[in-house]
């Protein structure tokens, strides 16, 4: 089964979460954010810094806190604990301010229907009171690849267009940052990269984003850094290199092979493998290898099959990935956190629970 | 203001181009008028109940037979003056004719009494029983007919059911439209939307109230044009009482309409408690009819419905030319609903749909 958490790992990923990339002045600063629902700790005691000019990226299972978190940066709602400078704005004592400063995506059915993508652009030119002449206008739908779509009603756009269109409301008002809440749920892949462009887009003109996605990938793709959250708490925060960096690892080697063929403490002893599991799927092993070079224990696992004469089924290798940070910090794996019916058992829960406390 | 009137036209464009708003506001409205139009609305001019009363004389016993024989009229006949006139206010009586007193063996004066409030009916009378005094007299000696007017309470059925149809579509706009936008809108996360723009609530509200209030007007005069067109309808009254009366129950049903969508968890719930509130008070109003039918037991609870207070407050004054001052009690209970109901919604506004 699963990795149990390795506090070395942990330790590891902490110390270079003062690193970054982007040279920007910090643009949002919360400290020991924290928002409860009763006795439920909906949000617990969260640092964050966002710079100038970076895509960040907030990450986690459903239910971790993500956009509550948003929520309270962009004070729409209220923290029971902590503190949220947005661009020299106290978010806290003055919410009302920030909405002159800030943009903001929500689902994309927060879009009047009836409204043709130029009449809503329009629209929100006015609430902001900026510019909303034609050219203005062309300038926005051309941000957001939506120029041919100008007459269409909202109801006649595809779910890309339309969280397009979101994207570029959110842009009326020039802000310094702007909040993207899962952009990309419910899109297809085609859609959802078209999308990363978009962003990609939005960041290199100047403005901050800071957008939630529950999608491993995503983050790994678009975001310059990204904040690892579970369970209301920030469990890691940095730029994907440095997180798998961070990790005992650098890939993961899978294979088949006849049940029994090969037994756990000899794959463990092969070349360069950090961690080894075997786990019965019928008459079949499944073989998990971590490992800081695949090469060399590619060529020991294959030597080893060849010395026992067992033939190996399946055999693949991958780069480490955001995944496996997951699942070395919270001995879990991802994939069935983000399975909606899917609850951990409640024992892995309380051990998390005792180690958090540490 | 610039973020206002944008709201407001932006509001304006989405209602007319919303289907559905536009047939519940407008098309069944409509078609309430068409068809109850043509059922009860064309029956008045196959008989003519006629009043005799007066001095007797030969000449009063030969109309007095006309009347008897002939099929179009329907005599009633009575020494008791004031009971044949009060039977022409109540319009039980389409005309009352009065015999006076013979001089010199000549015809006696004839007064025909007429109901004013029939509109083009009172002249077919008219017309009809003057050739009767004329025809027996064989118009020999000037004749003297006199025409006297009646102001009565009687109103014709589609004077009666106009101001009830636009209180009705009032209603529907105002409690069906405003609150199942709302969380519709609240649903989609449009509220939250809106609340992280510059823009405050209590203007996206007034945006919304003031759009409506637009098209309650447009609603109305729309209404009153087809009746016009197609049933004569002829429209009576202050303009400025009845602006101030339509004002009135257009702000009072968007209040109820604010208040259901701020405890109603979904678009459907919304429709539901809506309907729910709608169905009872269109019968129950004197929409369709007066409500003196109805079980006694249940005559002081329609009094105190929203849409009995709208039905009073416009067709008083759109058929009796009633002043304000004639209206106050329904405008003053409209004026009462439209606090409670918002208070009651900012009592309970929620902007997000979601639990917690």
């Amino acid at each position: 089964m699963a990795n149990v958490s390795d506090p070395g790992a942990l330790a590891k990923v902490h110390q270079v979460t003062t690193a970054r990339t982007n040279s920007g002045a910090p643009i949002i600063e919360a400290r020991g954010l924290t928002k409860r629902y009763g006795e439920l700790f909906a949000v617990n005691g969260i640092d964050l810094t966002v710079f100038e000019g970076e895509i960040f990226g907030i990450l986690g299972p459903n239910g971790a806190g993500k956009t509550t978190t948003l929520e309270m940066i962009e004070g729409m709602r209220k923290p029971d604990g902590g503190t949220i400078v947005v661009a020299g704005i106290d978010v806290v004592a003055d919410p009302r301010r920030l909405r002159q400063a800030i943009g903001a995506q929500l689902q994309s059915t927060a879009l009047f229907d009836y409204l043709s993508a130029a009449e809503l652009i329009k629209l929100y030119c006015a609430l902001y009171e900026v510019d909303d002449s034609p050219a203005r206008i062309d300038e926005l739908l051309g941000l957001v690849d939506l120029g041919e779509k100008r007459n269409a009603k909202v109801n006649e756009l595809s779910g890309g267009q339309k969280q397009r269109l979101a994207i570029t409301l959110a842009l009326v008002n020039e802000p310094k940052v702007v909040f993207l809440d899962e952009p990309t749920t419910g899109l297809d892949p085609a859609a959802r990269r078209s999308l990363w462009g978009v962003v990609q887009g939005v960041r290199d003109r100047g403005t901050t984003v800071v957008l939630t996605t529950h999608y491993m990938e995503e983050a790994e793709v678009l975001c310059d850094r990204v904040a690892l959250f579970d369970r209301g708490r920030l469990i890691a925060c940095d730029t994907t290199q440095a997180l798998i960096r961070g990790l005992n690892m650098s890939a993961t080697i899978k294979a088949t092979c006849e049940a029994g063929s090969l037994d756990q403490a000899e794959l463990a002893a092969l070349p360069a493998v950090t961690g080894a599991t075997v786990s019965a799927i019928g008459s079949q092993s499944e073989l998990s290898l971590t490992t800081t070079s695949a090469q060399q224990s590619m060529i020991g696992l294959l030597e080893l099959a060849a010395r026992r004469s067992v033939t190996l089924g399946d055999l693949r290798s991958s780069q480490a990935n955001l995944e496996d940070v997951f699942l070395s910090l919270t001995g879990r794996s991802y994939a069935s956190d983000t399975e909606p019916a899917t609850d951990a058992p409640a024992s892995s829960r309380r051990r998390r629970r005792r180690g958090e406390a540490a | 203001m610039r973020p206002l009137l944008a709201m407001i036209v932006a509001n304006l464009k989405m209602t007319m181009r919303n289907r559905g708003a536009i047939f519940w506001n407008l098309l069944f409205p409509a078609i309430f008028i068409v068809i109850f139009g043509m059922v009860f609305g064309n029956d008045q001019t196959i008989t003519i109940a006629v009043g005799v009363t007066g001095a007797d004389s030969e000449y009063r016993q030969q109309v007095t037979y006309v009347f008897t024989e002939g099929d179009e009229f329907d005599l009633h006949e009575s020494t008791d003056r004031a009971a044949l006139m009060a039977d022409l206010e109540d319009g039980e009586l389409d005309a009352v004719v009065e015999f006076g007193e013979s001089a010199d063996n000549a015809f006696p004066p004839a007064v025909v009494h007429y109901n004013q409030a029939n509109g083009p009916t009172a002249d077919i009378v008219n017309s009809v029983i003057q050739q009767v005094l004329m025809g027996v007299a064989q118009a020999e000696s000037p004749l003297e007919v006199t025409l006297e007017p009646v102001n009565s309470d009687s109103v014709s059925f589609i004077e009666f059911f106009v101001p009830g149809i636009v209180a009705m579509s009032l209603m529907n706009s105002g409690m069906i439209g405003l609150s199942t936008t709302f969380t519709t809108w609240r649903e989609r996360g449009i509220l939250r939307r809106m609340r992280l723009t510059p823009f405050p609530l209590p203007s996206f509200l007034l945006a919304r109230i003031l759009s409506q209030v637009v098209v309650a007007f447009a609603q109305t005069l729309i209404l009153i044009g087809l009746a016009t067109l197609l049933f004569d309808y002829r429209p009576t009254g202050n303009i400025f009482v009845i602006t101030i009366a339509i004002l009135a129950v257009s702000l009072a049903f968007l209040a109820i309409g604010f208040a259901i969508s701020s405890v109603a968890r979904t678009t459907e719930s919304a429709a539901g408690i809506s309907n729910l509130l709608v169905f009872p008070m269109l019968f129950l109003s004197g929409v369709f009819f007066e409500t003196d039918s109805a079980p006694e037991w249940i005559q002081p609870l329609t009094r105190l419905l929203p849409l009995r207070f709208a039905v009073d407050a416009l067709r008083e004054p759109m058929t009796r030319g009633a002043g304000l001052i004639d209206i106050w009690q329904p405008l003053l209970a409209l004026g009462v609903i439209f606090a409670l109901a918002l208070a009651f919604a900012a009592r309970f506004f929620r902007w997000d749909s979601r639990a917690a």
